[in-house]
């Protein structure tokens, strides 16, 4: 499931790009849910685990691809660990609950990111609370962040 | 730092072109939109200039903040523009607010975090627009004349219910107005309280009046609030005292050319937002008349009905 702690959380790692840089493996990059994110958020295409053809940049190495992706990726294949998913855009929102569908994982945000019209399950763990829309969801985290 | 800025910058692969209006002026938006790539160039500029590649057109020199040691570089720039990219941990502390109300500089912040204790404004907030290797900015909530939530030319809003940010002089006029029919008209006691109020309130048709010179942290939730509840309406003027200065019941030679460009008189060392400064304006421009401005309690001369109608007159497609 996709656990959110909402608002400031000293032990989450603010900069999951940095992190990125420094812990991903050629592994990470030619994963299929890796290359289907990247394909769907970056609209780049994975050739191989050190080159990413992009449509504005050309071709680029991991590092380049965006931050919402990187930290995409990081919160996949470190599942133990709490990253500041505040570092994705609302296109970033349905892969977060799809990796949260596949394992259990727990985000920081410091943001209201919309989760879309389609119903989903994620527990607000300040809340201790598992909401099932947007209609549900704004109320409790509305009250922690803007 | 006074005055707006267009700013030009290209590399072989791609090119931003966009303007600056004030000293706080805030970047979001989905992921992979060239925000960080935007920020990466205005770096590398700064560090190798035109050796860089890059080509960059601007009326101030512009570069990149970042770092630990963010405070002590700080203190030696002045008049830039400076662009923040969203992983600096500063951004949200008090810190860094205190350090950006005492500089004469301009901010340009990529973050989707509210950051509530800076004072930006609703008309500041930006994602970038992409078409292909082109971007600029586009403005990411959708008024029309100052009215958030229903911007439909064909439709007067009809206040059943008035939430008011201001517990003090704009809230009185709006409590107190001649004009105004039979409905509550609350204060919220400062803008962070309006969400609150709002999720403990009849859905009747609500109208919230705010200072949008300084409402921008508080505009996703807000937003997100009326996608839900359409029945709420925002109106965001500059502030109760653009509102007074628009009017035309004053009358000053260098007023309307102050209300047509604000931005070419208002120093942002001065003014951390724009608010402060028409409040300052307001104040100096009746010292010594009959409708001199308090901010603290409101002088009944504004509720005469001839001069609160030319008040609200200013205020298109809401009716009272």
């Amino acid at each position: 499931m996709l656990n959110i702690f909402y608002g400031d959380m000293p032990q989450a790692i603010y900069n999951p790009v940095i992190f990125f840089k420094n812990t991903y493996t050629d592994e990470w990059i030619v994963d299929n849910l890796s290359r289907a994110m990247i394909q769907d958020v970056d609209r780049s295409t994975v050739l191989g685990p050190r080159v990413i053809d992009s449509p504005v940049l050309g071709g680029i190495s991991p590092v380049e691809l965006s931050g919402g992706v990187k930290t995409l990726i990081a919160i996949y294949k470190m599942p133990e660990l709490v990253f500041n998913a505040s570092a994705c855009g609302d296109n970033c929102a349905k892969w977060l609950l799809k990796i949260g569908s596949l394992q259990n994982v727990t985000i920081n945000l410091r943001h209201l990111m919309d989760f879309g019209n389609e119903p989903f399950k994620i527990k607000i763990l300040n809340a201790n609370q598992i909401v099932h829309n947007m209609t549900e969801l704004l109320p409790i985290a509305g009250m922690i962040v803007r | 730092m006074k005055g707006h800025y267009r700013i030009i910058i290209a590399n072989a692969k791609v090119r931003y072109d966009f303007t600056i209006r004030r000293n706080i002026t805030i970047i979001k938006g989905n992921s992979a939109t060239g925000k960080t790539t935007l920020v990466e160039m205005i770096r590398e500029y700064y560090e190798a200039g035109s050796g860089s590649g890059i080509t960059l057109k601007a009326d101030r020199p512009c570069r990149v903040l970042a770092g630990r040691d963010w405070k002590i570089l700080l203190s030696a720039i002045h008049q830039t523009i400076i662009f923040i990219d969203e992983e600096n941990a500063f951004l949200p502390t008090n810190e860094f607010a205190e350090s950006v109300r005492q500089s004469d500089n301009y901010y340009v912040i990529i973050s989707r975090e509210g950051l509530p204790n800076l004072p930006y404004s609703t008309e500041e907030i930006y994602g970038i627009r992409e078409s292909g290797k082109y971007g600029s900015l586009k403005q990411v909530y959708n008024e029309f004349y100052h009215i958030y939530g229903k911007p439909n030319a064909a439709r007067t809003i009809k206040a059943e219910n008035i939430i008011v940010e201001d517990s003090n002089s704009g809230f009185e006029f709006f409590k107190e107005l001649p004009q105004k029919g039979n409905y509550p008209v609350i204060s919220a006691g400062g803008k962070s309280n309006i969400f609150r109020m709002l999720m403990n309130m009849d859905p009747r048709n609500t109208l919230v009046i705010a200072d949008g010179a300084a409402f921008g942290p508080e505009m996703d939730r807000i937003m997100k609030l009326i996608q839900q509840r359409p029945e709420i309406t925002l109106y965001l003027p500059e502030s109760f005292e653009w509102l007074i200065l628009e009017s035309g019941i004053l009358s000053d030679k260098n007023l309307d050319a102050i209300m047509e460009t604000p931005e070419r008189f208002i120093e942002s060392s001065q003014f951390f937002s724009w608010e402060r400064f028409f409040s300052n304006l307001l104040i100096t421009l009746t010292k010594d008349t009959f409708l001199k401005y308090s901010k603290h309690r409101l002088n009944k001369a504004y509720l005469q009905k001839d001069i609160s109608a030319k008040i609200i007159n200013q205020i298109t497609g809401i009716e009272f």
